[in-house]
């Protein structure tokens, strides 16, 4: 089953980079800590989904890449061709000659329905080299201008077109401090849209990842690239194929199995330990739990702590919400490897806090002419916060 | 000039395009035969039709079916494996042991040594045999898969208690998501099937030239006798020949022991650890379940399932079929009727197949009318509640 990666903006053309480059050295990788015909499979199952292959045996990923200016798209290309291991489709990129000076408006109004035919050509294309086409991986940061704003568009798109097909959202929460002053009427904007037409969106916040890398890595000078590998690194930790409870005789057929709102806290080295639950009211609640394990020791591996009760809501039994998947293959090197994808109130505070900070913007009417220059008007603005806020509410009554 | 012409059979001179056409399907019949204008420039001892010739020779002799593999192993290489493998199916020619490997001549050696094996057995047929698509054409008889794999999970059904309109939403949103798992995996059927029916034109293609060839080959046979007419005389000295086995080095022996003997030490390994591990799961297994509750009700479900399972057993043996082998069987239709002694004929099969069906209704109906007594008893004890069964089949 192949998965469509969209590469929207600066952003996520070079995380998508990052994520491509990580699959693939893993997928090479000689340390894979089990058989060799486990291996093949594993590699197949990688190759399958992520890049189709070409003549001469160089794997294309399945990517698209839309950039309104041509410098990153550029850059990614040609870091993708030197590795010699894989590259970029050569009709598979869209960019202009003008950047969109992060305004979201201008991304979603203009950008959008200028360039939607072209867009979406290069889109199909790549879905009908599928074999099995089983749904789109959309990269997009959420606060800057043709990432987030066009990446709205281009998802609200996808929905109408590919009704049938997932759509999971990768989305970048940006640092606290962060560069762009109105990021926060960017980010609700964003959010709210994605959150009527993608199927789930997977977050990582820069400041958890910076605090990775200064903390456990003990980088001392913290580039993007250094973030970004992280953040391919857990994403390919995600994406890389597993065995489920249903079928443990293939891996898994579709890997975007996860519900609204997911998202990841750090990737642990070190083999899960057992939690002491207590009925601790610091846990977030969960909807949904997702352990992926990987390499040694997976079948002896103990998540009984995942399955108390006490985790999850009260209309859902922990057996319908906590899923394990597992590989003995390793990933990356590691020789044991497990990520938690949670859906839980974990994002309540983030999201509350983001939703506050528009709000006070918007209160004393700040930037908003630059919104409404291009059609995004204080309606829209009022909408996005009421959803925003019922979903921080529901989330909250869990 | 006279003289040549009246030494080629007037019969075949009548169908002028008769001999390019015999080796066009004979190139066709052939996984990537070379074209006919290669034959012809090896009946004249032509250089440049030597490697192709040598590649062709490979293709057919060597054991395995084509892979990329294969495919890029050096001409020497691939050389070399046919000549041994010539040898050893008794080749007599002599000239074709002493040829260069390096494809720089001999291209009329090799294709007499291409219709030496041509003569001698139906390559084509082999060939195409090696290659077929398997899919369609193959179906199991035996039950043992079905069996094994576990239906879809059981719904969990909540009896009693209110339920939260947000278990109805996530059981909503479950659903559809099921949806397009099911839209997804049917585009996957489709495009899968277009590929199928492509191979299998390919293949068809591929019969038709083996059938075009039989009807033309008397052509070819008589063309190849003209071939061999051009070469000189070999010298018959086969009994002094000594015979041309394939080359073992030497230092293989010391280091297939050493293979040998680490295979063993790692069977030994196993077979510990598999013991190691036998004894703990009994250890396990054996402690949980203590008590006369425990067993007497082990005990009552192992009897229930016996006698299920006898009785499942009785009805199939009750009609005689013959025991079916697993597996997949291949489907094939025969003008003849006769059979070998692995062989199932279809009548017996669909007979055995049916009354299996009939025994498991059976079952199925003595377990609905079960469910059927549960549900009235547990209604039964809901006073004002009205039952109404849903129409009878």
């Amino acid at each position: 089953m192949s998965i469509v990666t969209v590469q929207l903006g600066q952003c996520g053309n070079q995380i998508g980079f990052e994520v491509f480059d990580a699959l693939l050295s893993d997928s090479h990788s000689s340390q894979g800590l089990c058989s060799m015909r486990e291996n093949e499979a594993y590699q197949a199952s990688c190759k399958e989904r992520f890049f189709s292959e070409e003549e001469n045996g160089v794997p294309i990923a399945r990517a698209v890449l839309v950039d309104m200016e041509p410098k990153v798209i550029n850059q990614t290309l040609s870091k993708a061709a030197q590795s010699g291991q894989w590259k970029y489709g050569q009709h598979a990129c869209f960019c202009q000659k003008q950047g969109s000076g992060n305004n979201w408006a201008y991304g979603y109004s203009v950008h959008g329905p200028r360039h939607e035919e072209s867009i979406m050509n290069i889109i199909r294309k790549e879905v009908e080299k599928c074999d099995s086409f089983s749904g789109f991986f959309i990269i997009m940061s959420m606060a800057g201008g043709t990432g987030s704003g066009l990446g709205a568009f281009v998802t609200q798109n996808l929905e109408d077109q590919y009704s049938n097909s997932l759509k999971m959202n990768q989305i970048i929460w940006p640092y606290g401090t962060g560069e762009v002053i109105v990021q926060n009427y960017n980010s609700i904007l964003t959010l709210s849209h994605l959150y009527r037409s993608s199927d789930a969106l997977l977050l990582h916040e820069n400041d958890a990842i910076h605090k990775i890398c200064a903390k456990l890595m003990n980088i001392k000078q913290i580039s993007f690239s250094d973030i970004n590998q992280v953040l391919a690194h857990q994403l390919g930790s995600v994406f890389q194929p597993t065995y489920s409870a249903e079928s443990s005789f293939h891996y898994r057929r579709n890997p975007l199995g996860i519900d609204r709102h997911v998202r990841p806290p750090l990737s642990g080295l070190p083999p899960l330990s057992k939690m002491s639950l207590n009925k601790d009211l610091h846990f977030n609640t969960s909807i949904a739990n997702l352990v992926i394990l990987r390499g040694k020791d997976v079948q002896s591996a103990d998540v009984e702590g995942f399955k108390d009760p006490a985790l999850y809501t009260s209309w859902l039994k922990p057996v319908n919400a906590f899923n394990v998947w597992k590989t003995q293959r390793a990933f990356s090197k590691y020789e044991k490897s497990a990520v938690l994808v949670s859906n839980s109130q974990f994002l309540v505070k983030p999201l509350d806090m983001i939703v506050g900070k528009a709000w006070n913007m918007f209160a004393s009417k700040a930037y908003i002419h630059q919104y409404t220059k291009f059609g995004i008007e204080e309606e829209d603005f009022l909408d996005s916060f009421t959803s925003l806020e019922q979903v921080v509410a529901s989330y909250c009554n869990l | 000039m006279g003289r040549r012409r009246q030494r080629v059979d007037p019969a075949a001179g009548a169908r002028a395009g008769a001999l390019p056409e015999a080796i066009a399907a004979l190139s066709r019949s052939l996984p990537s035969g070379p074209s006919p204008e290669i034959f012809r420039r090896a009946k004249f001892d032509r250089p440049e039709a030597t490697s192709a010739l040598w590649q062709l020779l490979f293709r057919v002799l060597s054991p395995l079916p084509a892979g990329n593999a294969l495919a890029s192993l050096a001409l020497e290489v691939q050389a070399r494996l046919v000549k041994s493998a010539l040898c050893s199916q008794g080749y007599p020619r002599l000239a074709l042991a002493q040829l260069p490997e390096d494809g720089s001549q001999g291209s009329r050696e090799l294709l007499l040594a291409l219709s030496w094996l041509l003569a001698r057995g139906p390559v084509p047929e082999q060939m195409l045999a090696q290659a077929r698509v398997p899919l369609g054409d193959e179906m199991t008889v035996c039950q043992c898969e079905a069996l094994a794999s576990p239906g879809p999970p059981a719904p969990h059904m909540e009896a009693e208690g209110p339920v939260d309109v947000r278990h109805v939403q996530w059981l909503m949103g479950k659903l559809r998501f099921r949806w397009r798992q099911l839209v997804s995996s049917q585009q996957e059927q489709c495009a899968l099937l277009s590929k199928l029916l492509r191979t299998l034109e390919r293949e068809n293609q591929r019969l038709e030239a083996v059938l075009a060839w039989r009807r033309s080959e008397l052509v070819f046979w008589r063309w190849m006798d003209t071939v061999l007419g051009t070469c000189a005389p070999e010298v018959p000295a086969a009994a002094s020949q000594p015979t041309f086995l394939p080359w073992v080095p030497e230092r293989g022996g010391g280091e297939l022991d050493l293979a040998v003997r680490e295979l063993q030490a790692l069977e030994e390994e196993l077979q510990e650890a598999v013991e190691r591990r036998r004894v703990a799961w009994e250890a396990k297994a054996g402690g949980c379940g203590r008590g006369p509750e425990w067993s007497a009700a082990r005990r009552a479900s192992r009897e229930a399932v016996e006698k299920e399972l006898g009785a499942l057993q009785q009805c199939w043996e009750r009609d005689g079929g013959p025991a079916q082998p697993h597996g997949p069987h291949r489907l094939v239709r025969r003008e003849d009727g006769a059979a070998g002694d692995r062989d199932l004929r279809a009548a017996v099969v669909i007979r055995t197949l049916r009354s299996q069906e009939a025994c498991l209704e059976a079952v199925l109906r003595r377990l609905q009318g079960q469910c059927r007594q549960e549900l009235a008893r547990l209604v039964g004890a809901l006073p004002g509640l009205i039952w109404i069964p849903p129409p009878g089949r």
